[in-house]
């Protein structure tokens, strides 16, 4: 902790909220290089918020966000834009273009961003599509794919350009078990074999205890965190009790 | 031996050819997406004269992302030494795992997906269809909405009255003063560019006479409803369209409520009230911004005014009349239509309102049309 030198993401002494109503107050923790780390909480504590602006989509009020040793809070122009390009983002729907293909959706930030000739892109594209599991699925629209492809084909375009952290928004919202139990072997796989960094906002604790290394438990009461720690030990060892209850799917 | 290195790149390889006939490359450095385009190109001209029967890409002292493992694969597979045996070495576990992910089976698939060129007389064929399915909804719609509006004028009990004051307001009340100086600026325009061919025929005073016609039976109403498609159709349209985007009609039609009696016997209701209000108001804006200009031209109010109203007979008023609740009822019904026709997808709600406005100022001027033929033979 504290700022040591395998820590990816260094959250320090950040306030958010909206306008007049707070949302977090004073919160400070690390994300590891190389691990998978979830946000939970009960509905509304915040945690979506929390992630938009760990990604600098919003501004926060007090405090600092810092990606590999560069704050997102404070950068702007062309250091904000190497910031932005270290990280992946999965939206909660996937957010894919609807007038693209999935695999134009995929090379889109290649076309953006590289020189690199439309057959190397394709070849890019592909295998990111490939990766997720999508490979047939190349040409069609995402109004043609179902809801677990479209989150595939949102992570495909997430590591497009290989980042190194990847941030997931409810990954498994609006999924069923099943599907949600393969988005989440993918979720272990490119950790395990890409290295990547995982950041990810869910309730879902299925997925919590097959992904995620360390959890932070949000508290809408004190609009802190309850509670920091890997999952299992958590579950058992938690000083409140409603994070324990939250964590075994007890009703509090 | 041909040797040769990049100096500026961050990337450096050494292609080597024995006299046996086998190659090897050694990359150094690192291939990311901005080196390895360059990288692509120089090593497609140099490997383009050279001939062998097996390959060695050595890269153990390489880095490099999904951008250079492209490159690394489309050598692999002899892309760009055809006929050779290539063999890649150093390659670290991590990136052979991705570089499994590379399929030239994919590219394949993908260029034979391109989309081909349909033939001119597939597009006017599907062209016909579609106008032809397209009239055919118009026509169903027609009946479906004059069914609607007859059941609510016989049981009033049904209409939801609230829905068509509110529709009344936003589209009619809050439209009045951009309508009027619209009609306003348009009864000036033409007060001036009339004024100097009748004084040609000492005729000037005549200007009053021909405003108060034309701004009664034409402008008056075709500028009222021509506003409204624009200003309103579209809104009806964008906001239907956005009800069937999110299955808000789907969920209308499964509590057995038909989305035409539900949404659009409203609008076109309130749509006939309001148009003939639009229409009073552009006609008398029309008149007021002729009438600065004739004073300008030295005619006293007085005679203005009476020019205009000996000029102007109830039936020419009731013309105007008449023709806006037709726009009216045009406007407010298309624009529902094209808001039920929304398609999927986020531009459909674009596409539905694009058409609303283009459908809804082309009946209108078709619809004026027939009206001035009808009324033509009726007057004479």
């Amino acid at each position: 902790m504290n700022g040591a030198p395998h820590s990816l993401i260094e959250v320090r002494d950040l306030t958010i909220g909206y306008g007049d109503r707070l949302v977090l107050e004073g919160i400070n923790f690390d994300v590891r290089r190389g691990e998978v780390f979830a946000i939970l909480g009960v509905s509304g504590s915040g945690k979506s918020t929390l992630l938009k602006h760990m990604i600098g989509l919003y501004q926060p009020i007090r405090g600092d966000v810092v990606i590999s040793g560069a704050s997102i809070v404070h950068a702007e122009g062309d250091e904000r834009l190497r910031i932005l390009r270290k990280f992946g983002v999965l939206y909660q729907g996937g957010a894919l273009f609807g007038s693209l293909t999935a695999v134009e959706n995929v090379r889109l930030p290649l076309d953006e961003f590289t020189d690199l000739s439309d057959f190397a892109k394709d070849l890019i594209a592909l295998s990111k599509l490939r990766l997720v599991g999508l490979e047939s699925a190349a040409t069609k629209l995402p109004a043609d794919l179902s809801g677990g492809m479209q989150k595939r084909a949102g992570i495909a375009r997430a590591i497009v350009m290989d980042p190194c952290l990847l941030f997931l928004d409810e990954p498994s919202a609006g999924l069923d078990p099943i599907t949600s139990a393969g988005l989440d072997a993918l979720i272990r796989e490119l950790a395990r074999g890409l290295g990547i960094t995982f950041v990810m906002v869910t309730h879902e604790l299925a997925s919590i205890y097959s992904v995620a290394d360390r959890v932070v438990v949000l508290d809408p009461k004190t609009r802190g965190i309850a509670a920091e720690g890997t999952p299992s030990w958590l579950r058992e060892n938690a000083n409140q009790p409603w994070v324990r209850q939250f964590l075994k799917r007890e009703a509090a | 031996m041909p040797e040769k290195s990049s100096v500026d790149l961050p990337v450096r390889w050494n292609l080597s050819v024995r006299p046996d006939g086998t190659g090897k490359l050694e990359f150094a450095g690192e291939l990311d997406a901005e080196s390895t385009p360059v990288a692509w190109r120089s090593l497609e001209s140099e490997l383009a004269g050279i001939k062998v029967a097996g390959f060695e890409i050595d890269v153990r002292q390489l880095v490099c992302d999904s951008a250079g493992l492209a490159l690394l694969y489309h050598l692999s597979i002899g892309g760009m030494t055809p006929g050779a045996i290539v063999n890649l070495t150093g390659l670290s576990p991590e990136l052979q795992h991705l570089l499994r992910s590379f399929s030239k089976e994919d590219f394949q698939a993908l260029q034979e997906h391109e989309p081909t060129c349909s033939s001119f007389v597939e597009d006017v064929g599907a062209a016909t269809w579609s106008w032809l399915c397209d009239v055919r909804q118009q026509i169903e719609f027609i009946g479906e909405v004059t069914l609607g509006v007859m059941k609510s004028l016989f049981r009033p009990r049904l209409m939801h009255w609230k829905e068509v004051f509110r529709v009344f307001e936003v589209a009619g009340v809050n439209a009045l003063p951009v309508v009027s100086l619209l009609t306003f600026l348009v009864g000036m325009v033409i007060a001036f560019e009339s004024a100097q061919p009748l004084e040609q025929l000492g005729a000037q005073v005549f200007v009053a006479n021909l405003l108060g016609l034309v701004m009664s039976r034409e402008l008056g109403p075709v500028m009222a409803a021509i506003m409204l498609a624009g200003r309103s159709g579209s809104a009806f349209a964008a906001e239907l369209g956005t009800m069937k985007v999110n299955e808000e009609l789907n969920a209308l039609q499964t509590m057995g409520l038909s989305p035409v009696q539900f949404l659009v016997v409203q609008r076109v209701v309130a749509g006939i009230l309001l148009t003939p209000v639009l229409t009073v108001f552009a006609m008398y804006a029309g008149l007021l911004g002729g009438i600065p200009v004739l004073l300008g031209l030295g005619f006293p109010l007085r005679m203005v005014l009476h020019q205009v109203q000996s000029g102007l007979h109830f039936g020419d008023l009731a013309e105007g009349i008449s023709k806006s609740i037709v726009f009216g009822a045009i406007v407010a019904s298309v624009s529902c239509l094209r808001g039920l026709q929304t398609g999927e997808g986020p531009r459909a709600v674009g596409e539905s309102t694009t058409r609303s406005v283009v459908s809804s100022i082309l009946l209108i001027i078709l619809a004026d049309a027939i009206i001035a033929a009808v009324t033509y033979t009726l007057r004479k």
